[in-house]
């Protein structure tokens, strides 16, 4: 059982072809999973890796690619699974705009001989990459929660923070407007790991009225939003816009929060980069030191033979400001990592400012 | 009328994951990501027709006859 990870760093595309190639070959890859500035045509990267390795790819564009003891801008990393780490993969285009469920259906069912329902939640693993600016990963990963059982978990693709376009690739094509959900067969097991360095701070926040579709609330306990929200975290409402970032709501399941992040507030209206549900309880939260927090979560993924890990670009601007990065880059520096910085994070739903990582065993 | 919104959500949880705890926790959070949580309903809690059709909604989503 091998994977092998590759760092590029600030090369072009041809370089980090030739890098990741020379990195990752000798172990003949069945798949091969990378992560790409913006800066970089991620169609020519992956057919090229494709084409060199003779293996599937997928991959998307990013605000920031990670790696064992490496956070890094301009960049390209890279990892390659060998067969016997990863088998049965099949790999979904989704339509953002027309997701059509039995088109998923017999794509798996072609590709691995099962219907989505009938996959193996303890050796199978959904993984998905999806259009950052696309605002459509709660309609993608409600269709994917329809129809599949196994743990599906991803990011949202970023473009170094010019919130612009991002891409996707699928094997194929790089591609605006589309997920990549690839499954897979992990014989020898995984872990999902989800830390988002948040505590709860036991005051809530009932939304009662919002517009879902726009990512906006209107009202939270029946008073302006921002009003609200101001009062309950006890600033006045300008000081508290610039509270959105430490003092993000969750959605509490178990003592598990699923962050939902204001972006902005326009009036007392307030924009988040996730859907809130109305009538749904939210508790407001309070950061915690990242690398600490994150600290404790590595630990139980000691002697891990890979990980991967989405991490929310609001964490990473976090740590930039704290200067913590090469901090955060060293908590992996013993297990095969890489990872992006995302423009949302996928675990079962769509969430913000979450770390959410893939555990090969 | 009382409990039937409890009713339904456990038995659209114990159908969709046929006794595994991994499923269990996965469906009762895809529950809880639509806006119902099992955990918020008893067997006392008022029948809402609103409530109850989410619910069923949710069951055709995952192919479940309720």
């Amino acid at each position: 059982m091998a994977i092998k990870f590759s760092i590029a760093e600030k090369m072009d595309e041809k370089n980090s072809v030739d890098k990741i190639c020379e990195d990752i070959g000798e172990i003949n890859p069945s798949l091969v999973i990378f992560f790409a500035s913006s800066k970089h045509d991620i169609g020519l990267v992956g057919n090229e890796l494709k084409n060199k390795m003779n293996t599937k790819v997928v991959g998307c564009t990013t605000s920031g690619e990670l790696a064992s003891g490496h956070m890094l801008k301009e960049s390209v990393v890279a990892m390659g699974f060998d067969s016997e780490t990863v088998s049965n993969i099949s790999i979904n285009n989704i339509d953002v705009n027309a997701i059509s469920d039995s088109k998923i259906i017999e794509k798996v069912k072609n590709d691995i001989g099962v219907e989505p329902k009938q996959l193996d939640p303890e050796k199978h693993l959904g993984m998905i990459f999806i259009d950052g600016m696309s605002g459509k990963e709660e309609v993608v990963m409600d269709a994917i929660g329809r129809q599949f059982l196994i743990p599906v978990v991803g990011g949202s693709a970023g473009d170094d923070l010019k919130f612009s376009e991002t891409y996707v690739f699928d094997n194929d094509n790089s591609k605006k407007g589309t997920a990549v959900l690839t499954v897979l067969e992990i014989p020898h097991g995984f872990d999902i790991l989800k830390t988002q360095s948040f505590s709860d701070t036991g005051k809530k926040l009932m939304p009662t009225k919002v517009d879902e579709p726009k990512r906006q609330v209107i009202e939270f306990n029946n008073e302006p939003a921002l009003e609200a929200y101001a009062k309950t975290i006890e600033k006045g409402k300008e000081e508290a816009k610039e509270s959105f970032m430490t003092h993000p709501v969750g959605l509490m399941i178990g003592d598990d929060p699923y962050v939902r992040s204001p972006q902005r507030a326009e009036g007392d209206t307030m924009y988040f980069y996730c859907q809130i549900k109305e009538g749904t309880e939210l508790s407001v939260l309070k950061s915690e030191d990242i690398v600490e927090s994150t600290r404790e979560f590595v630990n139980k993924a000691e002697g891990a033979k890979g990980l991967i890990n989405f991490n929310c670009i609001l964490r990473t601007l976090e740590l930039e400001k704290k200067n913590q990065t090469q901090e955060y880059a060293d908590l992996f520096v013993n297990i095969p990592t890489i990872g992006f910085s995302t423009y949302g994070e996928q675990f079962i739903g769509h969430i913000n400012q979450t770390s959410t990582m893939v555990v090969f065993k | 009328m009382s409990g039937e919104i409890k009713r339904k959500l456990d038995k659209l949880i114990q159908v969709v994951s046929k006794g595994n705890p991994i499923l269990e926790t996965t469906t009762k959070t895809k529950l809880i990501i639509k806006g119902l949580d099992p955990d918020n309903f008893d067997e006392n809690s008022e029948d809402n027709a609103e409530i109850i059709g989410k619910i069923n909604k949710a069951a055709d989503e995952f192919n479940v006859q309720l």
